[in-house]
């Protein structure tokens, strides 16, 4: 990860990274194409769908990146600069090909349980919204198993398997790790908006876990 | 001022992870935290706070700076351990589960309407925190807000008494 | 997500916990909001397993490979910021 945001002045280390670009260095370059790829490929892919039509975006956001590097102010950091324009590239793109855009008002309504509402006690029952019997403990299963490849798997599986709109966010946040104002200014979310998603996410994830360990 | 704090066995902040210098003799070093109520500070119990956080490990603290007093809890940017309070064994655990349980049994045996379902079993008496609000929430039930809250310094005053704290 | 606070003495249920994990793990709750749900989760082992069944899976997917785009757009790429110092 790359700086923070100090107010409105330039990050540091981005500063000398900018610098450094603007240079010609093309170490640096290959840093910052593979370092922040995965995130603009996971953008592009929230607006586009496939794959090789997200991977076609990035490509033009990086050549955008290119013709824009004398105009970076350093007001937000250098990564999240690029991820708003791969942003907006992609939903040009979605807009295009007719796709409808994630963060519709629909990702953020209606009653999307975290768990399974069956399992709370009702309220005509003793100590209502209370758990029936309680989620086991996976600290206690075998560490390999827990960490293992199959579980990496299921984790992959149920975020692949996710709406665009939560896919975007969580692979953003608990995939590659990008702090949620990051993720909230690169897609022009509310905090509490970004918030909503990556909770539904984590307890799809969740319960998709759930399921492969308690069988 | 002098408040309390709930460590885990291992002597860690309950929520925080943080592993307080414990005392020996003499007080633990002092541990200093940004005081931002909403997350960071050092957080204590009132004996009207303890029944809400109960552990199997107290002490008291020494609280320095301008102290917060929250719902449930006060803050404050310092704080060191002065002492464990050795009463707060595994008996005294024990007792103030089983005092839980009884006084959870005796509202539901009093209750106005049948509260099946609701009375813990004896067996659960080891489960402090979770006795405790038990019977907090059968008389809540009965009662309203007031009655939990009654409950609860009910419970904060078995503290008061049986650990000797003040 | 959770309109209610802590109205009632006794505080969240369960069923409300849940809805409030992400908030709480972002730090975005208030003082007394706070305070309620760690008071819950001290005295609930439901709540406290399924609060680390969701910091696992967070921290499980950070164990994920992330998408790489493909070498020969990294190489096109590069000619394209060579390019970029010529005229």
């Amino acid at each position: 990860m790359i700086g923070s945001v100090e107010g409105t002045g330039v990050v540091s280390a981005d500063a000398s990274l900018v610098a450094r670009l603007r240079d010609g260095d093309e170490r640096a370059f290959d840093e910052v194409v593979s370092g922040f790829s995965p995130a603009m490929l996971a953008v592009a892919r929230g607006y586009v769908g496939a794959r090789s039509v997200a991977e076609e975006v990035v490509q033009e956001a990086w050549l955008g990146v290119l013709r824009g590097l004398d105009r970076f102010e350093g007001r937000s950091t250098l990564r999240t600069w690029v991820l708003r324009i791969v942003a907006n590239i992609a939903r040009d793109r979605a807009v295009r090909e007719a796709r409808s855009l994630p963060f519709s008002p629909s990702d953020f309504e209606g009653n999307d349980p975290a768990v399974d509402v069956r399992r709370f006690r009702l309220q005509t029952e003793p100590y209502p919204g209370g758990w029936r019997s309680f989620p086991s403990d996976w600290r206690l299963l075998p560490e390999t198993q827990v960490a293992g490849r199959e579980t990496l798997d299921a984790v992959r599986e149920a975020i692949a398997a996710l709406p665009d709109a939560q896919r975007m966010v969580v692979t953003l946040r608990d995939v590659l790790g990008c702090p949620a104002e990051e993720v909230c200014e690169a897609l022009d979310l509310t905090p509490g908006n970004q918030r909503v998603l990556l909770h539904r996410a984590r307890a799809r994830v969740r319960a998709h876990l759930e399921r492969h360990f308690d069988g | 001022m002098r408040a309390y704090k709930f460590l885990t066995a291992d002597g860690l902040g309950v929520f925080s992870g943080h592993a307080w210098p414990l005392p020996n003799g003499v007080p633990g070093a002092w541990v200093e935290a940004e005081v931002d109520p909403c997350s960071s500070g050092i957080h204590a119990c009132r004996t009207v706070d303890l029944p809400y956080w109960v552990t199997p490990v107290l002490y008291e603290i020494e609280l320095d700076g301008p102290v917060t007093e929250q719902s449930m809890k006060v803050v404050a940017p310092r704080g060191r351990l002065l002492r464990r309070i050795d009463a707060w064994d595994a008996g005294a655990r024990e007792a103030y589960g089983r005092m839980c349980v009884s006084r959870a049994l005796e509202l539901v045996a009093g209750a106005p309407y049948r509260l099946e379902g609701w009375a813990p079993t004896p067996d659960m008496a080891p489960e402090s925190a979770r006795v405790g609000f038990i019977a907090a929430r059968i008389a809540e039930e009965l009662g309203g807000a007031a009655a939990f809250l009654e409950e609860r310094r009910r419970q904060s005053a078995w503290f008061v008494a049986q650990l000797g704290l003040d | 997500m959770v309109e209610r606070p802590q109205e009632p003495a006794s505080g969240y249920t369960c069923r409300e916990v849940v809805e409030l994990v992400t908030e709480y793990l972002d730090g975005a709750m208030t003082p007394g909001e706070r305070a309620a749900l760690e008071v819950h989760l001290n005295y609930c082992d439901g709540c406290a397993t399924f609060l680390e069944q969701i910091r696992t899976s967070a921290s499980l997917a950070g164990g994920v490979a992330p998408e790489q785009i493909p070498e020969d757009v990294t190489e096109a790429l590069r000619a394209a910021f060579r390019a970029r110092r010529e005229p």
